[in-house]
């Protein structure tokens, strides 16, 4: 095979980690500003219309009933916790690994959370999670982080088992399944970020809530807009964590990419995975046939691999880890008294792990050029 | 059909107006591809806006009901403490207390609607950490009591100026005189974003450090999480569009107080009480809000007439179902509950003009007259 070489993209990277510049092409920016165009005359900018139709759209692609906006993923995470009522005193159990939004938003409701180890496909070990619960466990949490799927239909029957409810973090995980089932749609409410780097995603913080429990949806509603059930009547104490309108908008425009996106995320993180495979000091997490993994991020566990990562950046690819310091080390966490040692597969997948750019805008040779790469890192 | 067609509100006349500019904006924004986070759209406003309300700092947010949580939260108030605020704001404010797990006790307040010093005096007590006085329609409490008993009593005093951005008490702008100023860009404000903003101003440096932390999930950088934070963070589009609408605060304060004036030369009878113009303020009239008996009647009268209006606001936050556990009842807030039976907002906004103020006048006069 020949050896390729690849022109330097605007951002000094050869292959770039992020995209958003090429959701546009110049007929692309067009259609944008006429929909704006039309958009800002209306002066519908607060739970407007647009809102309303992205929320039904964004229900009918993942199956349910409702979906609601919020201003963040964070907040799908805060809001549904919220919502059950989870508050001071209560534990919710979930990841180790996760990103650190999940926790914040458990700790913002004045809860502990519980942290469990993970499997080798990064979310929570579900053989563990029994072992967690307390008389105050309320809820539990898991995350299909990566694009990858918690072992849900396993967690539920313990959920049940203990009559507990369960909230989805499904932020990176938008379409992702098991046997057809979609993340979000197991538990109680699924947690959805539009954040500019996820697969569907707006051009500013936002996120959705989907859920099948009217009840639920209702008292959702309300806590995002102040707790208002009408203009003149609050009654509960709300936030404001509304999707803007303008957001709306743009999410409307670009939800019906999502399935391409999906798709090509697939195609290019399967490449990946049948190149990676004949490197020796590469490792893959483990693949399921059953589920349906949308590579919101593309992980693999690397020898040496902070050398990997700095020879990878040298020659142009824009590489990353996700992420470097386990949560419950971090000193924002320091109060809930984890020590290095408690979580050995986290800490394990913290020092081996490397993501990769694996998103719809690459072409070809840029693939082609990761493993190139890697191979000659390794020298095979 | 109606004899009228005079709105509350014109946002439709804005983005009409402004719609060459907007588009321009946005597609700028949207090329460059960075949408939250860093960006120098947003350090520039933070800077301008702390440069306009005259303060070292300004931290940018994603609505005033957080501005309000952050200031408190970085002020230290929490669990167990008492936030001394009125009963008859919007609700945020009274939301905000409780979501830090602090408890709200109201002052009730003065012919004007704002809160009154005296009443906030008898209402400290041992637990009192704040007073939130709440700058309603655009005028500003007095600040000069209120900075003193909060002086006296060693309390942190976070001004709710989400109505009243570029107002003034005794040559002070609103949100310089307490520790903090909360401030909402919502897009029924003077100062307005197309969706959801806000914003803190305040001398404190450290405190807008942790609040540009804490306003990121408590991040440090990409890898170290300092604190507990949360996601409320000023994109970069709502932020380059108030840049842009910053410059056009003064022409739209100017327009409101000419409508505001002119409402007042001509609202002269007995039965109607006009918001004063005193000499040591500077109103911006986020809202006008007039008081009179027979107001419903007078709000239908006006409705049938092509006149919309609003009530600001129509239920007290004590007597509202989400306050059931802080154990009030109807007759606490006397001046309240009855400023709530009497309160009429008249539309005042830049897009009327003084030919359409003349005649909302007029047949309020007309309504009075009968």
């Amino acid at each position: 095979m020949s050896r390729i070489d690849l022109p330097l993209q605007p951002n000094g990277y050869k292959v770039q980690w992020s995209y958003l510049p090429r959701q546009f092409s110049a007929e692309k920016i067009e259609e944008i500003l006429d929909l704006f165009r039309k958009f800002v005359p209306t002066g519908d900018f607060t739970l407007g219309k647009p809102v309303r139709e992205f929320e039904q759209r964004f229900a009918a692609m993942i199956g349910t009933r409702h979906a609601i906006g919020v201003n963040s993923g964070t907040d799908a995470l805060k809001l549904s916790l919220k919502a059950l009522g989870v508050g001071p005193g209560d534990e919710v159990i979930t990841a180790a690994n996760t990103f650190i939004a999940t926790v914040g938003a458990i700790a913002e409701n004045h809860a502990r959370p519980v942290f469990v180890d993970c499997t080798d496909n990064f979310c929570l070990d579900v053989d563990q999670v029994e072992g967690r619960i307390t008389e105050r466990t309320k809820a539990l949490l898991p995350v299909h982080l990566a694009g990858q799927m918690t072992d849900m239909p396993a967690l539920m029957r313990i959920a049940q088992k203990h009559g507990l409810p369960v909230i989805e973090d499904s932020c990176q995980c938008i379409l992702g399944d098991i046997d057809g089932r979609r993340a979000g749609t197991f538990g109680r409410s699924g947690s959805f970020s539009l954040h500019p780097l996820k697969n569907l995603n707006v051009w500013a913080d936002g996120g959705m809530i989907v859920t099948d429990d009217d009840d639920f949806a209702t008292v959702l509603r309300q806590l995002r807009n102040h707790g208002l059930k009408d203009r003149d009547s609050v009654v509960r104490m709300g936030c404001n964590s509304r999707l803007d309108s303008l957001q709306a908008v743009v999410g409307n425009w670009l939800i019906g990419q999502v399935d391409f996106i999906t798709d090509t995320r697939i195609r290019n993180a399967t490449y990946l995975d049948e190149e990676l495979a004949r490197i020796p000091q590469v490792r893959l997490p483990r693949r399921f046939s059953n589920r349906k993994l949308v590579f919101h991020l593309y992980i693999v566990f690397a020898e040496r691999r902070d050398e990997l990562l700095a020879f990878c950046k040298e020659k142009g690819i824009e590489a990353k880890v996700h992420y470097p310091v386990p949560l419950y080390l971090q000193d924002g966490l320091r109060c809930y008294g984890y020590t290095r040692g408690d979580f050995p597969v986290t800490d394990r997948q913290a020092d081996t792990m490397i993501s990769f750019p694996a998103h719809e805008h690459l072409v070809e040779e840029q693939l082609a050029y990761i493993v190139q790469t890697v191979g000659e890192f390794y020298g095979v | 059909m109606a004899k009228h067609d005079i709105p509350y509100v014109n946002l439709a006349a804005q983005g009409r107006d402004q719609l060459e500019d907007l588009q321009r904006i946005f597609g700028e924004v949207v090329l460059r591809g960075s949408f939250v986070g860093t960006d120098e759209e947003l350090a520039g406003l933070e800077r301008r806006i702390a440069e306009y309300c005259g303060t070292t700092e300004a931290v940018a947010l994603n609505s005033g009901t957080d501005a309000l949580m952050l200031a408190m939260l970085v002020g230290g108030i929490g669990r167990g403490d008492e936030v001394i605020t009125p009963p008859n704001s919007f609700v945020a404010s009274t939301a905000a207390i409780v979501h830090l797990g602090a408890t709200p006790v109201f002052a009730d307040v003065l012919p004007d609607q704002n809160i009154d010093p005296e009443r906030i005096e008898r209402a400290i007590t041992p637990r009192t950490k704040a007073i939130m006085p709440v700058h309603l329609t655009g005028r500003l409490c007095r600040m000069d009591e209120i900075m003193e008993l909060a002086n006296r009593h060693g309390l942190i005093v976070i001004e709710d100026a989400a109505q009243s951005i570029g107002s003034m008490h005794r040559g002070r702008m609103s949100g310089s005189i307490g520790h903090f100023g909360c401030f909402s860009a919502h897009p029924l404000k003077n100062l307005n974003a197309l969706g959801d903003g806000g914003f803190v101003t305040t001398n404190d440096k450290d405190a807008a450090l942790r609040m540009r932390r804490l306003r990121a999930h408590g991040m440090v950088d990409r890898q170290t999480v300092e604190e507990w934070g949360l996601v409320s963070r000023m994109d970069a589009l709502q932020a380059a569009i108030l840049n842009y609408r910053l410059d056009k605060l003064p022409d739209v304060i100017a327009r409101r107080r000419a409508n505001a004036a002119h409402y007042q030369g001509l609202l002269r009878h007995e039965q109607i009480y006009v918001p004063p113009c005193r000499n040591d303020e500077f109103n911006t009239f986020h809202t006008f809000v007039v008081q009179v008996d027979r107001r419903d009647e007078l709000q239908a009268y006006l409705k049938d007439r092509g006149i919309k209006t609003a009530i600001h606001y129509p239920v007290p936050i004590h007597l509202q179902p989400a306050a059931h556990a802080l154990g009030h009842k109807k007759g606490d807030f006397p001046i309240t509950e009855r400023q709530a039976e009497r309160i009429l907002t008249l539309p005042v906004n830049q897009y009327m003009s003084q030919g359409d103020v003349e005649i909302v006048a007029g047949e309020v006069l007309t309504f009075l007259g009968r």
